[in-house]
């Protein structure tokens, strides 16, 4: 009995030094987890259980397979909660026609036109501090491969946990020393109609994954 | 009960207009105003060193207007800070008197007294732009006595609205009234520590507790920090201020921590922090709090000023063209680069 009143006791206290809720049971906090997780509104969703604030997540594959059309994808999601997304646009592949395609709502995307790693590191710093953004998108393209790579994030990684904000990075190239969970693209087939190319079907698995599960979608 | 004292209990318009002469710093600007609020209940600020007191009702339990005027006197002079003080029914009247009165004087205008007063007067002493004083030269008018007798509605007529308040004032009918402008209360927060901290990310945390009492302070009084100021007291150096302009103004505490962060984190590469053993964190400019979009319909509206603050912040780091929104123009253009605009966030 004494110990149940200390506990409650101490719940109070770390209340009001941190704010209401601050403790809860493990199952409020896994159902506040779900709650808070955004959909692309594909068959990734299934693949990925949703893109849960605070967490790191790379696509990777090769030029034209898809990565940029799910971030788009996973933007609009986010959008539906009616946030803002900040786009760090390294690979300066950021196509306005496409997003809105996508359904995303340009007014509510920022995008930052970095030019060098430094650069990319403080957008994406300042995006994930701030409460501002619920999705951050890092595009290092193959224009940009050059100049930084996945593994030249590692310093942005640790302020992403305790973020409002979930941080898609999109690269040709997997990250050699960083442990980011990662998606890896895979082009599977074009798609034509009449006899003119219109878009393409792509695969997309968990590159740590024991299993083989994919999500199959298109971009047309 | 003499003349004065019924005029002062029967509600009669006093003004009494405190004019500082030298050099006005803004601590002694402070200071002044901070002694008269502590003197009289209505206590405004005409301009910098000039402070107007309403002294209606205040006979009874202050004395007559050249009463309390000599006592700001002495008040200031305790101080050593030499003043005139301008009495009259009107501020701008008594601001005139002040103005024109010997350093420790108390000069006074009773109620009729002002027209008289004011018709030897330049044109100058009147609120009139350069333009209309010119075009009044030209007609003969050169002082306020000159520009009395001319009919109001001939000066409405031709000159407009400025100029006919102008007017009104050369003829005795000074209608202001003091607005009182309290000192602002200082909203600081000090914190010192035992163990030197020289890490940021310490510091930061260090710095919440400080800076989470500033915001309780503003909160309390509705007020949001526009200018943040730290001190941070060093053990192997001079101390560090450190000054930040927060956009959009806030009283959270973890907008104000995110603005020291970022003004932590500008410090040139290689600049060591120091050995940091206290710190004072004051909102040396505030503005009242205005509404937020609580996003009823929109579950992250409220964020919108956060992202905007981001941007404006990336933007000053990356300049022109760095932060950009873009909408599409014509879908259905020929050219590619036609289809879509970009534009500036933030400009």
């Amino acid at each position: 009995m004494a110990a149940a009143t200390a506990l409650a006791d101490a719940i109070a206290r770390l209340d009001v030094r941190f704010g209401s809720r601050t403790v809860v049971t493990a199952t409020n906090a896994a159902d506040r987890a779900r709650q808070r997780r955004f959909l692309t509104g594909t068959s990734f969703d299934r693949l990925s259980g949703g893109i849960e604030p605070g967490s790191a997540f790379a696509f990777v594959g090769e030029g034209t397979c898809g990565k940029v059309t799910l971030a788009l994808r996973a933007v609009a999601g986010v959008q539906r909660d009616g946030a803002m997304t900040l786009w760090v646009d390294g690979a300066r592949s950021f196509d306005p026609l496409a997003a809105q395609r996508a359904g995303v709502d340009l007014r509510r995307v920022v995008v930052v036109r970095a030019r060098s790693g430094d650069e990319v590191r403080l957008a994406a710093g300042a995006g994930l501090r701030s409460e501002g953004f619920r999705l951050v998108v890092i595009d290092l393209g193959p224009s940009f491969a050059q100049v930084a790579s996945i593994d030249a994030l590692a310093p942005v990684l640790p302020q992403v946990r305790g973020s409002t904000s979930a941080l898609a990075v999109v690269a040709d190239v997997p990250a050699m020393r960083l442990a980011i969970p990662t998606f890896t693209f895979e082009r599977v087939t074009w798609e034509s109609r009449h006899g003119r190319t219109v878009g393409w079907s792509f695969a997309v698995r968990r590159s740590d994954a024991a299993d083989r599960e994919q999500a199959l979608l298109q971009a047309i | 009960m003499n003349v004065t004292d019924r005029e002062s209990s029967k509600g009669l318009r006093a003004v009494a207009v405190v004019h500082l002469r030298g050099e006005v710093s803004d601590a002694r600007h402070t200071k002044v105003l901070e002694a008269l609020t502590r003197l009289l209940p209505r206590v405004g600020v005409e301009g910098r060193g000039t402070f107007a007191c309403d002294l209606r009702g205040t006979g009874r339990l202050l004395g007559p207007p050249e009463r309390v005027g000599a006592r700001i006197v002495a008040t200031l002079e305790r101080v050593h800070i030499a003043a005139a003080i301008g009495i009259a029914p009107g501020p701008f009247t008594a601001r005139v008197i002040a103005e024109r009165a010997p350093t420790g004087e108390v000069a006074r205008l009773r109620e009729g007294e002002e027209r008289a007063f004011l018709a030897v007067l330049p044109l100058s002493t009147l609120p009139i732009d350069e333009e209309h004083r010119e075009e009044l030269a030209l007609l003969g008018i050169r002082n306020v006595g000159a520009f009395a007798v001319l009919g109001r509605g001939a000066v409405l007529d031709r000159f407009g609205r400025a100029v006919a308040a102008a007017h009104a004032l050369a003829c005795g009918e000074d209608a202001g009234e003091v607005h009182g402008a309290p000192p602002r209360r200082r909203i600081l927060a000090r914190r010192s520590w035992d163990a030197a901290i020289t890490e940021r990310e310490q510091l930061l945390f260090a710095l919440k507790s400080a800076l989470d009492e500033v915001s309780g302070e503003l909160e309390r009084d509705g007020l949001s920090a526009l200018r943040l100021e730290a001190r941070l007291e060093r053990e192997d150096a001079p101390p560090l201020r450190i000054e930040r302009l927060v956009l959009p103004p806030a009283a959270n505490g973890s907008a104000l921590l995110r603005s020291m962060r970022w003004a932590l984190e500008e410090r040139p590469y290689g600049e060591e922090l120091g050995r940091v053993i206290g710190v004072r964190v004051e909102a040396t400019e505030v503005e009242p709090s205005r509404g937020r979009q609580i996003g009823l319909f929109a579950a992250d509206g409220a964020s919108e000023e956060e992202a905007i603050a981001v941007a404006r912040y990336l933007r000053s780091r990356l300049g022109p063209g760095g932060v950009v929104r873009a909408h599409v123009s014509g879908p259905d253009a020929r050219l590619a680069e036609r289809e879509a605009e970009w534009e500036e966030v933030v400009s």
